[in-house]
C-alpha cells in the first residue's frame, strides 16, 4: 500500500527521457509494489484461514457437553483433561478486553472479523492487480526505448519547449488584466485605511482628472438639473457601496463612528491646515449642517448665532452630508498624492460643499445651536476648530448629526463654534447662497432616500454638484444628514475616489459587488 | 492407557497458494505430500487402543479424535495433494512441449 505513491511520481518523468537507468528503477520499485502486496495477501489469507477454522470448531462445540483435550502446559508439554461449557466463550474484543458470550454470537462475531479480513485481501488484490499492469507498461516502455529511443527524445524536446513558451505568454496576459480590476475593487470593499495604502498616486490622479472634468461639465450644465443629478447619483452610489448595514451602525453607534471620524481628522488635519483657507470654509458649512439638524431637533443654545448666520447665507445650499464625505477623503488624498494641483483641487471642493452647506442651513432652518450634546463629537469640533477649524468641525458635525438624529441635540454646543466660523466664510460664499433657494427644496426631496448608507458617495457627488449649483438644498441636509455622517468620515476617505469616480466607475463597481 | 497423538494438521489441504509462482507451489506440494505419507503410514501403524488428537488450527488445543477417522481423513488429503501435483507437473509439461 504504501508504496504505489513512489511509483507513479517515477513513472511521471520516465516517459520524457526514456532512459534505460530510470526505466529499469521504474520497474523494480513497481516489482516491489508487487511483491509486497503478494505477501501481505498471503499473510490475510492465512488468517482468513484461521478464522474459518475457528469458526467451524465454534459452531461444532455446542454439539457435546464436554470433549476430551490434550490441555497445552507451556509450548511443549501436555496433560489429558475435559473441555466442559462448550457453550461459554471469552472473546478478545481488543486491549486486553473480552467479553463473555455464546459460541453462537462468537460464530458472528469471527464471521464479521472474517468480512473485514476478505475486504482487506481484496483491496490488496486489486492494488496487487494495478501495479502488475505497470510492470507491464514500465516494460514495453524498456523495450521501446531500447529499441530507437533517440528519435523519440528529439520530438519530444522540441514539442515540450514550444508548448510552454505559448502556455506562459497566453496565460500571463489574461491573468494580469482582472488581477488589477479585482485588487481595486477589494481595496474599495475594504475599509477606508486598506484603501489608502493600496491606492496608488495614478489612480488618484485619474480619478481627480475625472472629477475635474465631470465639474467642468456640470457647472456648464443648468444648475438645478446637474444638482438633481448628482444628489441623486451620489444616493446611488452610496447606497452600492454600502449595502446593507452602514445606516444601522451609523444611527445606533454615533459614537463609535465618531472615534474613526477622529482619527481620519487627526491625520487630514494636518493637510488641512495647508489648506486653512478652504477648511476655514468647511468648517462653516458643517456647524450649518448641525445646526439645522439641531434646529429640527429643537431650537435651544446657539439658535440666535445661526439664525444669524443663516440669513447671512439666505439661500440654502446641497445636502451637507456628501460635503463631509469630500472632505475627510481628500485631505488623505492630498498626502497621498503629495501634489500641489490636487491639494488645490481638494481645498476648492471643500469650500464648496462647505457653502452649500451653509447655504442649506441658513436657508431651510432657523439654526438653533445646542452647545451640550455629546463630549466626544465637542472635543472633536473644538479640536478642528483649534487647528484647522474647518475641516474638523465638518466631520464632527456629520458625528453630530448622527447622534442628534439617534439622540437628539447632543452636538448644539460643538455645532455653535463651528457655526460662528462657518459664518465667515458663509459670509464670503454668501453669493452662492443667493442663488440656489428653489434647488434646495428639490434636492431635499432627493437627499432623504439615500439618508442611511449612501452618504459617503452622496458627499462626494454633491462636491462635485455644488460648483455648479452652489448654494441649492439647504433643508435637504437635515434628513439626509444624520444617518450618512458617521459612516462617511469613516468610509470617506477611501471612498472619495470611488464617489468621484462613481459616476463613470460606480456601475462598474456595483456590477463587481 | 498410552495416548500418542497425532498431530493432523489442517494445513495439509491443498489450494491455498495460488499459482503465481508454480516452481515454489510445486516444492511446497511436494513437501506436504511427503508429510501426509508419514502421517498416514502412522496412523495405520497404531495399535487400536490408542488415542489419536487433532489439533485445533492457530492454537496449541488438542482435541481428541477417532484413529479410523482421522487416517481416511489423512489419506484424502495425500490423495488431493497427489492429484494437485500431478495437474502442476501436466500443466507443465503441456507448456515445455509448445
Amino acid at each position: 500500500m504504501e508504496a504505489p505513491p513512489d511509483p507513479a511520481p517515477l513513472a511521471a518523468p520516465a516517459p520524457a527521457p526514456l532512459r534505460a537507468p530510470e526505466v529499469a528503477r521504474l520497474r523494480e520499485e513497481q516489482e516491489k509494489v508487487v511483491t509486497s502486496c503478494r505477501e501481505r495477501i498471503q499473510h490475510w489469507q492465512k488468517v482468513d484461514d484461521d478464522y474459518s477454522a475457528l469458526q467451524e470448531r465454534l459452531s461444532v462445540l455446542p454439539d457435546r457437553l464436554s470433549y476430551n483435550i490434550m490441555v497445552p502446559f507451556g509450548p511443549f508439554a501436555f496433560m489429558p483433561g475435559k473441555l466442559v461449557h462448550t457453550n461459554e466463550v471469552t472473546v478478545l474484543l481488543g486491549d486486553n478486553w473480552f467479553a463473555k458470550c455464546s459460541a453462537k454470537q462468537a460464530v458472528g462475531l469471527v464471521q464479521h472479523r472474517r468480512g473485514h479480513v476478505r475486504k482487506t485481501v481484496d483491496d490488496l488484490k486489486k492494488v496487487m492487480r494495478n501495479f502488475e499492469s505497470r510492470v507491464e507498461f514500465t516494460e514495453d516502455l524498456q523495450k521501446m526505448s531500447d529499441a530507437a529511443g533517440d528519435i523519440v527524445d528529439i520530438r519530444e524536446e522540441i514539442k515540450s519547449g514550444f508548448e510552454f513558451k505559448a502556455k506562459h505568454r497566453i496565460a500571463h496576459k489574461p491573468h494580469s488584466k482582472p488581477k488589477t480590476s479585482d485588487i481595486f475593487e477589494a481595496d474599495f470593499a475594504d475599509d477606508i485605511k486598506s484603501k489608502d495604502l493600496l491606492a496608488d498616486q495614478e489612480l488618484w490622479a485619474r480619478l481627480e482628472d475625472l472629477e475635474r472634468q465631470e465639474e467642468l461639465l456640470g457647472e456648464l450644465d443648468s444648475k438645478p438639473d446637474t444638482v438633481i443629478a448628482n444628489g441623486e447619483d451620489t444616493g446611488s452610489s452610496e447606497e452600492r457601496e454600502d449595502p446593507g448595514g452602514s445606516v444601522d451602525t451609523a444611527r445606533p453607534g454615533p459614537e463609535a463612528a465618531a472615534p474613526s471620524c477622529r482619527l481620519g481628522d487627526a491625520t487630514s488635519s494636518e493637510l488641512r491646515r495647508g489648506q486653512e483657507g478652504s477648511l476655514s470654509s468647511a468648517s462653516v458649512n458643517g456647524s450649518h449642517s448641525c445646526r439645522s439638524r439641531e434646529d429640527d431637533d429643537g431650537d435651544s443654545d446657539g439658535s440666535e448665532d445661526d439664525e444669524s448666520v443663516l440669513d447671512a447665507l439666505g439661500a440654502g445650499d446641497c445636502s451637507v452630508p456628501t460635503i463631509y464625505f469630500s472632505h475627510t477623503v481628500e485631505p488623505k488624498r492630498v498626502r497621498i498624492n503629495t501634489g500641489k494641483n490636487t491639494t488645490l483641487k481638494f481645498s476648492e471642493k471643500k469650500e464648496e460643499a462647505k457653502r452649500k452647506r451653509k447655504n442649506s442651513c441658513g436657508g431651510g432652518h432657523p439654526a438653533p445651536e445646542l452647545p451640550t450634546i455629546r463630549t466626544p463629537a465637542d472635543i472633536y469640533r473644538v479640536f478642528v476648530d483649534l487647528v484647522n477649524g474647518e475641516y474638523v468641525p465638518r466631520k464632527s458635525i456629520l458625528k453630530s448629526r448622527s447622534r442628534e438624529n439617534s439622540v437628539c441635540s447632543d452636538t448644539s454646543e460643538s455645532s455653535a463654534a463651528d457655526f460662528e466660523e462657518r459664518r465667515g466664510l458663509l459670509r464670503s460664499l454668501s453669493c452662492e447662497d443667493a442663488c440656489s433657494d428653489p434647488c434646495d427644496s428639490i434636492l431635499e426631496e432627493g437627499l432623504p432616500p439615500a439618508s442611511g448608507a449612501p452618504e459617503a458617495f452622496s458627499g462626494t457627488v454633491i462636491e462635485k454638484e455644488l460648483s455648479p449649483c452652489l448654494t441649492p438644498h439647504p433643508a435637504a441636509a437635515h434628513p439626509a444628514l444624520p444617518a450618512i455622517p458617521e459612516r462617511k468620515e469613516l468610509v470617506s476617505e477611501a471612498s472619495d475616489a470611488v464617489k468621484r469616480v462613481s459616476k463613470f466607475k460606480a456601475a462598474r463597481l456595483q456590477q463587481r459587488n | 492407557m498410552e495416548m500418542p497423538f497425532r498431530e493432523a494438521r489442517p494445513e495439509d489441504c491443498a489450494g491455498l497458494v495460488p499459482p503465481d509462482d508454480s516452481a515454489a507451489h510445486k516444492e511446497d506440494l511436494s513437501s506436504k505430500i511427503k508429510e501426509q505419507k508419514i502421517v498416514v503410514d502412522e496412523l495405520s501403524n497404531l495399535k487400536k487402543n490408542r488415542k489419536v488428537y487433532r489439533q485445533q488450527q492457530n492454537s496449541n488445543i488438542f482435541f481428541l479424535a477417532d484413529r479410523t477417522e482421522m487416517l481416511s481423513e489423512s489419506k484424502n488429503t495425500l490423495d488431493e495433494l497427489k492429484k494437485e501435483y500431478q495437474e502442476i507437473e501436466n500443466s507443465e509439461k503441456t507448456k515445455i512441449k509448445k
